[in-house]
Formats: structure tokens, C-alpha cells, sequence
């Protein structure tokens, strides 16, 4: 069995999904797992699927590419390659923000995570420009492995929040679930 | 993966609608530290509080932190002092409040409850000399609450405590002129009191209570306005059945982040969990009022006709979401009308829109009863007794709490301005009929019975 993972970005319309899983089912891959979003006007997919072992990543990149051409899309596949990670002990937190828009926010913010090992499970984030802070959101669900000492990690985040104008929240993913969730 | 709308509501109760735990109180057994001699008493109850106290408020801020939940405030209760200080005098009753006042300080606890008696049937010689022991034990401590249950629904009225009190609320608020008679601001007097209250005045740990036990306090009229608010947005002519609807679906997440919290407080000091008490308590701070949820639903102030049916329908949804949220509500449970406490509702006492007389109709539908309300400083102990009295059969006859919290302000009459500060807040005096005279019914004393069980009517 051989597994290959394909993106698929393009301005949204109706049809793109219909399109690439039919041209997926004739080229005899089954698909595991599908992730699809919407940003603003642009669709963004991912797809796992597993196929014969002849395959090859770039036949099938060639024949989306041709079969899809009048949805002006590009697609890209590649071997997916197995790779496991030692586990890491983290909990679950919810990092939002809120603040007037401007460049390097989330640079600011991530590159903290980069240097605690703190992993990054979701995303989601909204500028919309101008003052009210409800229009200006970042939420990050991330797991911070076990070691980390949250006290730092807060300080750190609030002084760098503080510095790029934002209000920030550092709470345990556990508080919207059991708020929100019977 | 969590939805935006999951995340950005809660973090709207959190950040704008004042959500917040009321109090984490400990509750904390001195059944074990009994002796006949006062010190030794004294001394295995201090290092008890200490032993489960001290790390009590460092636990409830990293907890709470880690939640982004603000905990207002971390409280003791214990055991009543009249049980467990039985054999002492007056005189060592009150050496025995200091030494609770102590420990609440060393602990950094803001209050300690538990100064209590339980009399309804009649009053033990502890009984009798803690409560005797109130008035000044209530004016030589800071933090020390008490509290005292003079009625239950199978045992009746104990007139002659209720008697009692009477003079001890009148005592308690002069020993305290300087500051408008704050002792009786922290004194309650109860029918049918819960044994697991985390709310002060009230709070006592029961006699049928864990050794220790975490019980929690949630809070939030804030959140319940602002529901109620965007529910009135979204469709002016919402009837009231989905109103309730809504403020049952708010009390629910608000009881199940109390019980979130509550339960790792415990876990994390190795003791039992208790309750989650979800009271909407208010504060005297804009937003976070009781009185003005009854605005919201269209009436102008509380206390105007249609307010009783408006605050049993609260009352009730809040209940029927906390026990849906969680399987171990307790204490009190519903919605408080504390007058200086609740800046909405001390401006409808001063407006003379909400009257002694329809807060007492308030009552029977409200989670508690009188509660801190300032009346004229010549309200004499008769009349203090009789309004006891009035409150205790709302309770007995109804099945439910009810407490009078009246502060009988020394040297001031009604529509005089009060200041408590704090949490306990300010106010206008409201006045009382009949309220310097005699009375000479509740001076018959003996035991109102308990009432009929069946011919509900």
C-alpha cells in the first residue's frame, strides 16, 4: 500500500470536490482523511488517500492537474511518509488575542511557542482591520508539553502581547469544553 | 477541535459580563480540636486551619489562572462554635472568635464563618453562651462571621431565640457604630439553613459534613443580564418561557466552570469536593447586578408591581441549570437580593421604589431573605424580632432558606446615606413601620409549631 498526500488550492466554487474525488476514484485511490477551509474567497484542501504501489506521486499530480484544469487550481501530491514522534506529555491550551491589526502578530506570538516546543494544533485567525478588538482575533490551540514552566511561558507572552498592543488569554482547553459541551 | 463561537463566547462572560467564582471556601471540621480547656482548644484549631488554610489561596490562584477564571475570594467555614466550644463562657467565646480572626488572617482569608448556633428546637448551654458572646466577638474581629438558625420547617419557630436575636442584631450593630453598625453585616439569622453554604455571612460546615470539604460559590448576574439582553435583541416579543430558557442555558455554563474549578482546588489539596453554589450574587459594581436583570426584563426598577413574578422566574431557571450542570448543587442556589450589596437595588430602596414590605414578598421566591438591609438605628429589638420572625415563617411554611441580614444603623434614620465599602457596599435607609415601639406578640416567645405537611393550598 502507498500513501500520497494532496493539496489543492483555487478561488472556491461549486464542483471542486466533486471534481477531484472522481478523478481520484478513477485513478483507484481511496481517501483516508480530508481536510478542507475556506479563506475569504480562496479554497484550500488537503487529502491522505492510499493507492497501488505503482502510483507515483507525480502521475497523479499530472492527472488531477489535466483533469481539473478548467477549475484553475493547483494541485500538488507527494509520498506521505509515516514518521511517529516520541510523545511528548503536553496539555491542551487556548491562546487568543485580541488588538488592532498590524504586521508581525503572529510572528510575534509563534516565535515564543517556537522556543518553548510548543506545538501549534490550530489555528484560526481574523483581521479585519480598524479598532474594535472583536474584529481582530487570533485563536491558537496549542499543547505545551508537560515541562514547561507555565508561569514563564505566561510572563513571556504577556510581555510580548503587550508590546504588539494585544490582549491576551492564556487558558486551559478544558474551561471551553466543559462550558460549552454536555 | 473547539468551535470560534465556543471560544469567543466564554471568553465574552469572562471578559465583559463579570464571570467569575464568587469564593472557594474550605470547610474545615473542628469536631476533632474539642477540649475542656479554652487554650488547648484554641491552639489544635489554629494549627488545624493552618494545616489546610495556608495553601488554600496560592492553590485557588494557580487554578484559577490556569483557567483564566478570576476567584474573588477564598474563605473558611467551620464547624458551629457552639458545638465544638460547648463548655466555654462568653468571656472564652470570644477569646475563641479572635482566635479564628487570626488564623483567617494568617491564612490571608478575608472571612471566616462558622460562629454559629443551631436553636431551632432550643437552645444547649453553648447555644446560649455563643450567642450571647456575638455582639462583641462581631466588634473585636475583622473577619469572623456568625450565623444563627432559630427555625426549620419539622422543628418550627423558636420564638424565644428569635427574641433573642432580636436584641443581639440591635447589640451587635451599636458596638459597631463607628462603622454604621458593620457587625450585624455579618451576622445572619437563618431558617432552614444548608449545612454547606460557601456564601458569607452564612457560611458554617455541618455537623453531617467531611472532615474538609471545598465548596464553591459561583456567581455572575452580569452574565444572565447580558443573556437576557441578546436574547431581547435578537427578538423583542420573546415570551417568557424562553427567556427562562435562556437564563437556565447561562446558569449551566456558569455552574459547570465552578465545578471545573472547584474540583481541582480539591483534587489538588486532597480533600473532598462539595457543592457548587450557584448563586447570582451581585457586587456593588455596575454590570454585576441582580436589579438590573429585572430591568432587562421590562419592569423599571425592582420592587415595582410584576418584580416577584420576574425574580421567581430567575430564581427558578437558575436552579433548574445549576442541578442540570451539575450533580452536587448546594448551598443556596438561586438569586440574592442583598440591598447595600447590589448598587440597582439600593437605588430602588433610595428611590423608595422597593419598600421593607415588598422585600419581604421578595423573599419567598429569592434563594435567602432580608439581606443586608440598613434600617433606622431606634428600630427597636421588638421590632427586629418580628421582622425575624416574619422571615422565618416565609421559610418554614415554603420549605426554603430564608435569612435576615438587618443592620438597625446607630444614630441614623431613614433615607440617611450608609457606607459599609467593600463588598458589602452602601446605601439609603429604608424605613420601618411601627419601628421604635413595642411588640408585644413576639414577647409571648415558646415555639410557632411545625407546619401541616399536607392541605398545600
Amino acid at each position: 500500500m502507498n500513501k500520497l498526500i494532496i493539496s489543492v488550492i483555487g478561488e472556491d466554487r461549486p464542483g471542486i470536490l466533486a471534481a477531484i474525488s472522481d478523478h481520484l476514484y478513477s485513478s483507484g485511490c481511496n481517501i483516508e482523511n480530508v481536510s478542507q477551509t475556506i479563506l475569504q474567497s480562496v479554497f484550500g484542501a488537503l487529502f491522505i488517500v492510499s493507492t497501488s504501489v505503482d502510483m507515483e506521486a507525480k502521475r497523479l499530480q499530472a492527472i488531477l492537474t489535466e483533469g481539473v484544469s478548467k477549475l484553475n487550481l493547483n494541485v500538488f501530491v507527494r509520498k506521505h511518509e509515516f514518521v511517529t514522534h516520541a510523545a511528548v506529555l503536553s496539555q491542551p491550551f487556548v491562546i487568543t488575542t485580541f488588538g488592532p491589526d498590524k504586521p508581525g502578530l503572529v510572528r510575534g506570538i509563534t516565535s515564543i511557542f517556537a522556543r518553548h516546543a510548543i506545538n501549534v494544533s490550530n489555528l484560526k485567525a481574523v483581521f479585519k482591520g480598524g479598532d474594535d478588538p472583536s474584529n481582530n482575533v487570533m485563536i491558537f490551540e496549542v499543547d505545551v508539553p508537560s515541562a514547561t514552566s507555565l508561569p514563564e511561558l505566561r510572563q513571556e507572552l504577556k510581555q510580548a502581547a503587550q508590546q504588539l498592543d494585544l490582549e491576551i488569554n492564556i487558558q486551559h482547553r478544558k474551561i471551553f469544553e466543559t462550558m460549552n459541551r454536555i | 477541535m473547539l468551535s470560534e463561537r465556543e471560544i469567543l463566547s466564554t471568553l465574552a462572560m469572562l471578559r465583559y459580563e463579570h464571570l467569575d467564582l464568587r469564593t472557594v471556601t474550605i470547610g474545615i471540621s473542628l469536631l476533632d480540636c474539642v477540649s475542656d480547656d479554652v487554650n488547648r482548644f484554641i491552639n489544635r484549631s489554629q494549627s488545624k486551619i493552618a494545616r489546610y488554610a495556608a495553601p488554600l489561596v496560592e492553590t485557588v490562584n494557580r487554578i484559577g489562572d490556569k483557567y483564566g477564571i478570576k476567584v474573588e475570594n477564598k474563605r473558611i467555614a467551620v464547624s458551629p462554635i457552639a458545638v465544638a466550644g460547648a463548655p466555654f463562657s462568653i468571656t472564652q467565646l470570644i477569646q475563641v472568635a479572635k482566635a479564628l480572626d487570626e488564623a483567617a488572617k494568617s491564612a490571608g482569608i478575608d472571612f471566616i464563618g462558622g460562629f454559629s448556633a443551631l436553636v431551632e428546637k432550643g437552645m444547649a448551654i453553648g447555644d446560649r453562651a455563643l450567642i450571647a458572646a456575638i455582639p462583641e466577638a462581631l466588634a473585636c474581629t475583622e473577619r469572623v462571621c456568625a450565623s444563627v438558625n432559630v427555625a426549620t420547617t419539622r422543628a418550627g419557630i423558636n420564638m424565644d431565640a428569635v427574641v433573642k436575636m432580636g436584641s443581639i442584631v440591635k447589640e451587635t450593630a451599636e458596638l459597631t457604630a463607628r462603622a454604621d453598625g458593620l457587625g450585624a453585616a455579618k451576622l445572619v439569622v437563618f431558617a432552614n439553613i444548608p449545612q454547606d453554604i460557601p456564601f458569607m455571612a452564612g457560611a458554617y460546615l455541618g455537623i453531617g459534613e467531611p472532615d474538609v470539604v471545598i465548596n464553591v460559590g459561583v456567581s455572575g448576574p452580569g452574565v444572565v443580564k447580558k443573556a437576557v439582553d441578546r436574547a431581547l435583541e435578537a427578538d423583542a416579543m420573546i415570551d417568557l418561557g424562553r427567556i427562562s430558557e435562556v437564563i437556565k442555558q447561562t446558569a449551566a455554563k456558569v455552574t459547570r466552570a465552578g465545578e471545573l474549578i472547584g474540583r481541582e482546588v480539591a483534587e489538588s489539596l486532597g480533600v473532598s469536593f462539595g457543592v457548587v453554589d450557584l448563586s447570582l450574587a451581585p457586587t456593588p459594581h455596575a454590570g454585576d447586578s441582580v436589579g438590573e436583570i429585572f430591568q432587562s426584563l421590562g419592569l423599571r426598577s425592582i420592587g415595582v408591581p410584576g418584580s416577584t413574578a420576574a425574580l421567581a422566574l430567575i430564581n427558578d431557571a437558575v436552579k433548574k441549570g445549576g442541578a442540570f450542570a451539575s450533580s452536587h448543587v448546594g448551598g443556596l442556589s438561586g438569586a440574592f437580593i442583598p440591598v447595600s450589596e447590589d448598587l440597582n437595588i439600593a437605588a430602588a430602596a433610595a428611590q423608595g421604589m422597593l419598600s421593607l414590605e415588598k422585600l419581604e414578598a421578595l423573599t419567598a421566591v429569592c434563594s435567602v431573605g432580608l439581606d443586608m438591609v440598613p434600617l433606622p438605628g431606634d428600630t427597636s429589638a421588638e421590632t427586629l424580632a418580628a421582622i425575624i420572625a416574619d422571615e422565618m415563617a416565609i421559610g418554614v411554611i415554603n420549605k426554603k432558606t430564608t435569612a435576615a441580614r438587618l443592620i438597625p444603623v446607630p444614630g441614623k434614620k431613614a433615607g440617611d446615606k450608609i457606607h459599609f465599602g467593600g463588598l458589602l457596599g452602601e446605601g439609603t435607609i429604608i424605613p420601618v413601620n411601627n419601628g421604635p415601639d413595642e411588640n408585644r406578640f413576639v414577647r409571648h416567645g415558646g415555639r410557632i409549631p411545625a407546619p401541616v405537611q399536607s392541605l398545600n393550598n
